[in-house]
């Protein structure tokens, strides 16, 4: 027997099948149940909605604390003395030479060293807080380049150069103006206040809080800062650092930079991009992004069900009609590629209502109204790889979810299909 | 255990012969027409059609073979409600592969052997069961089928409408020479066939021509 029409991989008939297929998508959404239409695309907006919006929440923490750790604590590259050294020599003349470097916007250099600060608010020894943090100096002029702290005052002013003894510390230093680690800190030490801090070199100097800062990121606001000068006279040191931050313009990966300082006669080891500065940091991404994955996952799977679900009833209730469609001679793939096309298509318009939602609602939405977490405010990351997998796997679920029930139902008898 | 639908059923059909099959309730005559039109499977025995055993085919040849050479009629029209009548007529050709302004030609023209060539645009739903089961006609035979098979095609229609179905289908055996094959309570459609075949549990009873019955 000749039979021209049957041949599972000839192109001009697959086209054919692809072209009968789409004839009957378009003619059943565009003649089909208004109602079921809008639902059925409600569901899949939701789901793609839920998706996409978990994962980008989880950029946006990520995101930010990328953000706060390079704007507010270390900066982009982190060069600390050499192993055997306690601080960096001759630390001038090494900024200078870093400034030259190309991408390279500013460096900064700080002194570190332990002290117990001491808040006795009444003056009178009966309520006397004390705890052992890091001071940290800075020379503001340089600061300002490398990290945006004085953008985060939350009460009183930024160090300036000439400021000998006066402080500024983090919100949760203070332990004031809303700070979530009260219990570790000065329990309410406001601006204006005078604190003595003891060096761990045993040097007992008394300051006035000048300014408070709250950055959210917990990093940054255990920190206090004295100027340069002050901490040089503390420490009788001078020119030396006990490290130089460097912040570049983002042009090339921060580890070229390391080649470029080597090159400098600084020691590899001594050089540090911030994120491997900052273990906590990838530590906290690698978390984020697991549970990324697992919402993702997991939002992926309930949009499955759901479209199948939906395609299932719509396939079961036209069972009668897919027999007499076999009846008629209508191959089985045809009605099997009508609903994936189906499908497929209630998962696209999803796709596009829940892009168009997000962008125009909730994007806008949260970047008014950003979400307080402990590593800052946190808005929605939409990351364009995050988005490409999240609709190519939402259309790959729902052309599963169509091509399962109408399967089932194809490979039933016509008999069976049609008088059930 | 199995049931025995037929037993023993040996028949032949001629070419351009307008066949009808009676037989009460459960006597069997659906499941012949079901297996003749290759919508059921046959346990044992052989179907030729136009000198193929259509039985030994393969799902994807069966398919095919229901498509050119077979039409089939179902009692409830069984169209597609979300397709006007003439895109109902058209899909078959449209299975084949004609071209969009060959298939819609000759869909129309099917239309207007069927006296509906006004109604082809209308929605299944905007029209009488007459009007579907012609529909379904015109559809069965759009592709130049080589037998029609009519499951009770009059069993919803009143009489006006059944009196029309079946002069239809009289006059395209008549006309075009169209084998068909179809089954029927109703002994009044009788005198529209050629030849009776009489089923009762699972066989065979009797066959003759209709008038003479």
């Amino acid at each position: 027997m000749n039979v021209p029409f049957g041949n599972r991989f000839n192109l001009p008939e697959l086209g054919n099948d692809v072209r009968v297929a789409i004839f009957l998508v378009f003619k059943a959404i565009a003649r089909g149940n208004k109602y079921t239409l809008v639902l059925t695309i409600l569901v899949t907006t939701l789901a793609f909605i839920n998706i996409v919006f978990t994962s980008s929440i989880m950029n946006g923490a990520i995101s930010k604390a990328y953000q706060q750790a390079q704007e507010n604590y270390v900066s982009n590259i982190v060069i600390l003395p050499a192993i055997d050294d306690k601080y960096i020599s001759q630390v001038r003349q090494l900024k200078t030479s870093i400034d030259t470097l190309p991408g390279v916007i500013s460096c900064s250099s700080r002194y570190a060293q332990s002290g117990l600060i001491r808040y006795d608010p009444e003056k009178d020894n009966l309520d006397v807080r004390e705890k052992a943090w890091n001071i940290k100096s800075i020379n503001p002029e340089e600061e300002i380049k490398v990290t945006n702290l004085q953008n985060y005052m939350i009460a009183g002013r930024y160090l300036e150069e000439g400021d000998r003894n006066q402080i500024i510390m983090g919100r949760e230093i203070s332990g004031g103006y809303g700070a979530s680690f009260q219990i570790s800190s000065l329990k309410g030490a406001r601006v204006g206040d005078e604190v003595t801090i003891i060096y761990g070199n045993g040097v007992k100097r008394d300051y006035k809080i000048k300014g408070i800062y709250n950055t959210y990121f917990p990093l940054a606001d255990l920190n206090v800062f004295v100027t340069e000068k002050e901490m040089e006279s503390v420490l009788g040191l001078h020119n030396r650092a006990s490290e130089v931050l460097v912040k570049t313009d983002g042009s090339v990966p921060e580890r070229v930079y390391i080649d470029r300082l080597k090159t400098m006669g600084i020691e590899s080891e001594q050089i540090n991009v911030w994120m491997d500065f900052i273990g906590y940091i990838s530590g906290l991404t690698q978390t984020f992004d697991i549970v990324k994955n697992i919402v993702t996952f997991i939002g992926l799977l309930v949009a499955g069900v759901t479209i199948f679900i939906v395609i299932f009833i719509a396939t079961v209730n036209r069972r009668r009609q897919i027999g007499i469609l076999k009846a008629i001679g209508m191959k089985e793939r045809i009605i099997i590629l009508s609903y994936m096309l189906q499908a497929a298509f209630y998962a696209f318009l999803g796709i596009v209502a829940g892009l168009i939602f997000i962008h125009i609602g909730l994007v806008p939405y949260f970047v008014r109204n950003p979400l307080p977490m402990p590593i800052g405010l946190v808005s929605l990351a939409l990351v364009r790889s995050d988005m490409a997998v999240a609709i190519v796997s939402m259309l790959m679920v729902s052309v599963v979810a169509g091509f399962i029930p109408s399967w089932m139902v194809t490979r039933q008898n016509i008999i069976k299909a049609i008088w059930g | 255990m199995p049931v025995e639908a037929l037993k023993d059923v040996n028949l032949r059909i001629n070419e351009g012969e307008f066949v009808g099959i009676m037989g009460p309730s459960g006597s069997g005559k659906s499941t012949l027409l079901h297996m003749l039109a290759l919508l059921d499977d046959v346990t044992s025995g052989t179907i030729i059609v136009d000198g193929v055993d259509i039985e030994r085919l393969s799902s994807i040849q069966k398919t095919h073979f229901r498509l050119t050479k077979f039409g089939y009629v179902f009692q409830e029209y069984a169209l597609l409600p979300e397709l006007n009548a003439l895109e109902n007529v058209c899909l078959p050709l449209m299975m084949l592969g004609a071209p969009a302004r060959e298939y819609r030609k000759t869909a129309l023209e099917m239309m207007e052997t069927v006296g509906l060539g006004q109604r082809a645009k209308h929605l299944i739903s905007q029209m009488s069961g007459g009007e579907q089961q012609r529909v379904a006609i015109a559809r069965a035979l759009v592709n130049r089928s080589k037998v029609l098979f009519a499951d009770e095609p009059c069993a919803n229609l009143d009489t006006k409408n059944s009196g029309i179905v079946m002069n239809l289908l009289r006059r395209l055996c008549d006309e075009r020479k169209q084998t068909i094959i179809m089954v029927t309570h109703e002994p009044e459609h009788m005198r529209f066939t050629d030849r009776v075949i009489w089923i009762k549990d699972g066989m065979i009873e009797k066959e003759g021509k209709a008038e003479c019955q």
